[in-house]
């Protein structure tokens, strides 16, 4: 643990939505991150690329410690994630009540959906409102139908999660993250576990969210997808940050030798493919 | 030969008797299943000493014959001032064994809700209780009642050794008739027969159950 150093905050004026300052984390032996600096800021829709163990998930997951960072400094909104300041300076683990605080503003969508298979697909989705943030069930019922309606899932309400087809449980499960109305989302490949012809219909309800202005960070195995909505694109491998740019830089036009290697079979596809919109673009 | 005269007379007798091995058995369960819950709930906490206790226990009742806890209950903890007449100690050792079964049985419908399904809560901001009451627990409860009802049938064969400790239930009142009518076919063939009976009752009652319970 290299939590001795002392924490420098993120520049004062426009508090970036999350801010990561050298995080690193290890599994025993093998470190699956290492010196992560990142800034996202309100609006942004960025995306994570990089081949599969390159820590793009686990970089994710510390955003809202679903994974414990264990170098560095996680930032939500200016509010340290995860740890706390003792009296004597040090850090310490944060208290549960601590994390889930400071972690409100940030909802996840995951890649297996994750959805409660007991619970109608409204109950899904009232069920955090109810619970976590103690609103009245007929007022969460009323957030929980705008945001299905949102996602286009309005008519299955009262369906259980097993009755619908992966797309579908995952607008779901965009709905359940939309109803806390977060300030950011993070999305975890959640195109990957999807049979292809249902991929579109989820990557619709995403986009129109960058639209809307929705921050969000996603991990992603769609280069024309990420490409089209991305502001920022960033490359990992090996657990490190190895270029960070505006999807132009990253994707249509790599520079960087490995990230040239990384694209070469997206390439080769959408060549043959031709409609790839992120290729022509 | 099958004397159908005498068959018609024990039948009240051995009805009798089934009523007492039932309410044995579900006195037995119903304190089982409660501990077993208990047993788990505190597993769930995460606490060291609590995860031992729940290792103990579960090693230790399962790891010993039904009839020495009997024995340790009936004749044993009188000694120290604990007294329990048949139906209390039986139904007490019965509780206490069958718990340890049914909070394995929970521990293993817990341990298969994924994982995911807990981070997705937890990230929701929803607490570690409500984790356990709203989304580990209906899931875990309603995976176990296939193996709470073959359990139920365990529990009930255990049951038997109740006559041991002179419980009047089936096996002790099919033994009385023996001894006092010196016949055998009769009573034990009725003896088979309702514990027979017993145990597709309780698969039927764990079948409507897990109906009732099905997503």
């Amino acid at each position: 643990m290299a939590l001795d150093s002392s924490p420098t905050p993120p520049p004062a004026g426009v508090l970036p939505m999350i801010s990561m300052r050298g995080v690193g984390k290890s599994f025993g032996a093998h470190r699956v991150l290492q010196g992560i600096d990142l800034d996202v800021h309100a609006g942004e829709v960025v995306s994570l690329i990089g081949p599969s163990g390159s820590g793009k998930t686990t970089l994710l997951r510390c955003m809202n410690f679903l994974e414990a960072y264990d170098e560095g400094e996680v930032w939500i909104r200016g509010a340290l994630l995860g740890y706390r300041r003792t009296p004597s300076g040090a850090l310490a683990p944060e208290t549960d009540r601590g994390i889930a605080e400071v972690r409100a503003p940030v909802a996840m969508v995951f890649q297996q959906f994750n959805l409660w298979p007991h619970m109608t697909v409204l109950a899904n989705v009232t069920a955090p409102l109810t619970l976590a943030k103690g609103m009245r069930p007929d007022r969460a019922r009323a957030v929980a139908a705008e945001a299905l309606a949102r996602v286009g899932m309005a008519a299955k309400a009262d369906a259980m999660p097993g009755e619908l087809s992966g797309g579908q449980q995952q607008r779901v499960g965009i709905a359940r993250a939309l109803a806390i109305h977060p300030e950011v989302m993070l999305l975890d490949e959640p195109t990957s576990a999807l049979d292809p012809e249902l991929v579109d219909e989820v990557l619709e309800v995403i986009k129109s969210l960058s639209r809307d202005g929705m921050t969000m960070v996603m991990v992603t195995h769609e280069m024309s997808f990420a490409a089209e909505v991305s502001d920022r694109v960033v490359f990992m491998e090996q657990g490190r940050i190895v270029a960070a740019d505006t999807p132009g830089r990253i994707i249509r036009h790599p520079e960087h030798p490995r990230l040239q290697a990384f694209l070469r079979p997206w390439f080769r596809r959408s060549l043959q493919g031709g409609a790839q919109a992120g290729a022509q673009a | 030969m099958i004397d159908f005269t005498l068959l018609a007379e024990l039948l009240p007798v051995f009805g009798q008797a089934a009523l007492r091995t039932a309410a044995l058995v579900a006195a037995g369960m119903a304190g089982g299943l409660l501990l077993g819950f208990a047993m788990n709930a505190m597993r769930e906490t995460g606490l060291r000493p609590l995860a031992a206790l729940y290792w103990a226990y579960t090693t230790l009742w399962r790891g010993v014959p039904f009839l020495v806890h009997l024995f340790i209950v009936y004749f044993g903890l009188p000694s120290v001032g604990l007294r329990f007449d048949p139906f209390q100690a039986a139904a007490l050792t019965l509780a206490v064994y069958s718990g340890a079964y049914f909070a394995e049985i929970f521990r293993a419908c817990w341990q298969r809700i994924p994982r995911g399904q807990v981070e997705a809560a937890r990230c929701m901001g929803l607490t570690r209780r409500q984790v356990f009451t709203h989304i580990a627990c209906p899931q875990a409860l309603r995976a176990s009642l296939p193996l709470i009802a073959n359990q139920a049938i365990l529990v009930m064969k255990e049951s038997a050794l109740a006559s041991v400790i002179t419980y009047p239930e089936l096996t002790m009142t099919a033994g009385k008739v023996v001894a006092e009518q010196f016949v055998y076919v009769e009573p034990y063939l009725l003896l088979a027969l309702s514990y027979w009976a017993l145990a597709v009752l309780i698969n039927r009652l764990g079948g409507w159950l897990r109906r009732r319970a099905a997503l």
